[in-house]
Formats: structure tokens, sequence, C-alpha cells
């Protein structure tokens, strides 16, 4: 069996190690190294398929962890943060009308759409988001938009009043009805279930009548 | 005004953010952890605390190695917290697991059956490097080993699957 000399050695560790972020003296080495030259070459064609390998395809991943083990995480996640001092469960309403009016503020465009959705999209939005809701009015915008770490169905309605945002946002619990006026939008959070509901217009305030009619029509 | 003046603190910036990188942390906690639930419940934690924690990062640029640690150091918690049993990656195996094979070209799916089987020890450094971006120093970091260590694992990982495609294994390196 042939010695590998200590350069070869070095270089074929780097070459192992990173073989696309070699340092400046492999690279020298490898100018005057044939053998190593084809270890490099060998290397980073296994490197390729190193990385399609690892890009697992994720549509293998939407089945959901089973029930128990959801459920059990959820609530140890609770207890640690309520033992902490629970001030998760009611943080301060006002930080959460200020974070869904910057949200709202940053996807501006979802202010534009006049068409109505496909059922099938909207169902999609909502099923991504863990919420169920039988818009009253047609829904022109939607979409399963991260927000507090979780997923929450940003969704624009065209409604008799003029175009509504209405966020669901199913892990954000609530007190009581907060008005948010803030950078020229006026809306409200509100209370509903285990989550709340955000309304917002950039034209006059939301009518009572209606957050009534949509909170009812959400569920988690 | 752009992201880095605005900092990757703005909520819809940085949320934004966190969705385009989602992919690749639901890939990276599926080889740490072998196991599509677990990995499902890491990303959630992990997205939950960079949400809380986002006022740390500072430079927009390292946000995939930020997300990347706090995945990993999540995984390790939830082991650690919930004392989940190891993987026998034999079974994972028996099981066809489809995240392995679902797309069907064979030399591929060898590849990740190969990778899945790699000792702790080298798929994690390797997995943090491919798909996490980390640079061989930063993976000594947060593995907490010497920057040559970390050089070695990742030689010998390469170095194992080389076989798959009729190479001849190097010379171990010490």
């Amino acid at each position: 069996m042939s010695v590998t000399p200590d350069a070869c050695r070095h270089a074929r560790l780097y070459i192992g190690a990173d073989p696309r972020g070699l340092p400046a003296d492999v690279t020298t080495h490898l100018e005057g190294c044939a053998a190593c030259r084809g270890f490099r070459d060998e290397m980073q064609m296994l490197d390729g398929k190193v990385h399609a390998a690892l890009e697992l395809p994720l549509s293998e991943f939407r089945r959901r962890a089973p029930p128990a083990r959801r459920f059990a995480l959820a609530a140890s996640v609770l207890l640690g943060v309520m033992i902490a001092g629970g001030v998760w469960m009611f943080r301060p309403a006002s930080a959460l009308a200020g974070e869904v009016v910057q949200h709202v503020e940053e996807e501006a465009g979802s202010w534009d759409g006049r068409q109505p959705l496909p059922p099938a999209e909207i169902a999609g939005v909502l099923r991504t988001a863990s919420a169920q809701f039988d818009s009253p009015y047609p829904v022109v915008y939607g979409y399963p938009c991260p927000f507090r770490g979780h997923r929450v169905a940003h969704l624009v309605l065209q409604t008799p009043a003029g175009t509504m945002t209405v966020m669901l946002i199913p892990h954000e619990p609530l007190r009581r009805r907060t008005a948010i006026s803030r950078d020229g939008m006026h809306g409200v959070l509100v209370p509903a279930g285990s989550g709340s509901v955000a309304f917002l217009m950039r034209e006059g305030n939301v009518p009572e009548a209606m957050v009534d009619e949509i909170v009812s029509r959400v569920s988690w | 005004m752009n992201t880095a003046s605005r900092g990757t603190t703005g909520s819809g910036t940085f949320t934004r953010l966190l969705e385009m990188l989602r992919p690749d942390l639901l890939r990276f906690a599926w080889w740490l952890a072998r196991d599509r639930s677990v990995a499902e419940d890491v990303v959630q934690e992990t997205l939950i605390r960079a949400w809380k924690s986002r006022e740390e990062l500072k430079d927009p640029a390292a946000l995939r190695p930020w997300l990347f640690t706090i995945a990993r150091r999540e995984h390790a918690r939830l082991f650690e917290r919930k004392r989940l049993p190891t993987v026998d990656v034999d079974e994972v195996e028996a099981l066809g697991d489809s995240a392995l094979a679902s797309d069907g070209d064979a030399a591929l799916i060898d590849l990740r059956r190969a990778i899945m089987k790699l000792p702790d020890e080298y798929r994690e450094p390797l997995v943090l490097q491919v798909l996490g971006g980390l640079s061989t120093a930063e993976i000594a970091m947060e593995l907490k080993l010497t920057q040559a260590a970390v050089l070695t694992r990742l030689f010998r990982a390469r170095n194992r699957l080389r076989t798959l495609y009729g190479l001849e294994p190097a010379e171990d390196v010490e």
C-alpha cells in the first residue's frame, strides 16, 4: 500500500471536509498534484449528490404529528409559559394590534385584490392556518401568513361597507375587544374562543354588525 | 427603505424571511431527528423561539445559520425534555419512510439511506454545513469542538459515502 505524502493528506482532509471551499494552500497544492485533483473532482461530484439527497421533497411532510403528541407538546409549552409568569396568554392587546397593523402595512398589495378567490384556494388558506370560516362576503385575498410564530389566515373581504382585512388568529386569546386606530387604518381586535380576529379598514370604521356576523362564522 | 436599513426585526420582513427558510429548517430537523413528527415539532418551537428572540439578530445575513443553530438546540432540548426514544434507523428504513424514497431516484434514495445511517457525530456537521450553510468555524463553535475536529468529521462523513459511487475510500485522517 502506497504511503500518501503529508501534503496530500492535508489537502484531502480539506477536500473531504469542504470540497467547494478550499483554502489557498490546498489550491496551490492541487496545481501540482494530479492525484489530489482527481480526488477533488470525485468529492465535488459526490458533494453535488449529497446536496440533492439532503433536499428532501417537502410534499412528504404534510402529515401532522399524532394528536396526542401535539396536545402533549402544546400543554407542556403552555404550562411552562404560565409558570414563567403568565405573560404570554394575555400579552397587551395594544401590542397585538400594532403587529397586525404593521403586518398589513407590509403586505400592502393585499388591499388591491378585486376578483373573488376560488373556494378551493380559500379552503387551503384556512386549512393551513387551522381555522374554519364561512365568509358571508367575497374573499379577494387570502394567504396563510406567518405571524408570531404561527400561521394565521390573512383575508381581505369585499363588504358593502368597503374593503376589509380580516385576520384569523387562532393562537392569540384576548380578554376583551380592543379598538385599533393607527396609520390611517381603523378596526378592532375581537376575542374568538381560544383565539382572536382582527378587523381593519382604510376608509371608515368597521361596522359592529359585520364584526359580530363574521366572528360568529369563525371557529378553530 | 431596504431590509438591511430596517434590520430584521420588522415583523413583516422577519416573518417573510422565516417563511422562506422554513422548508430547509424542516429538512434539517428531519435529518437530525429522522422522524417527521419530531421534525415538525422542532421547527414549530424554533420559529416561536426565533420570533421571541428576533431583536437579538442584528445581521440579516446571519439569519440562516442563526435559525439552524436554534433548531439544533431545540432538537436537543426536545430529546432531553421528553426523553424521546432513539431512532432505530433500520426500523425507519424498513418502514420505507416516504421522505426518503418519494422522488423515485434509486441512487438518491440509496444515498439518503447512507446519510441516515451515518453516526450522529458525522451526520450533524454535514447537514449543518450543506443545508445550514455554516462554515467549519461556525460548526465548531456550535458543536463545541475544535475546527480540526470538525474538518475530520466532515471528511469522514463524505469518505463513508464514496463507496456508494464505486469510489475507493481515501486514507483516513487523524
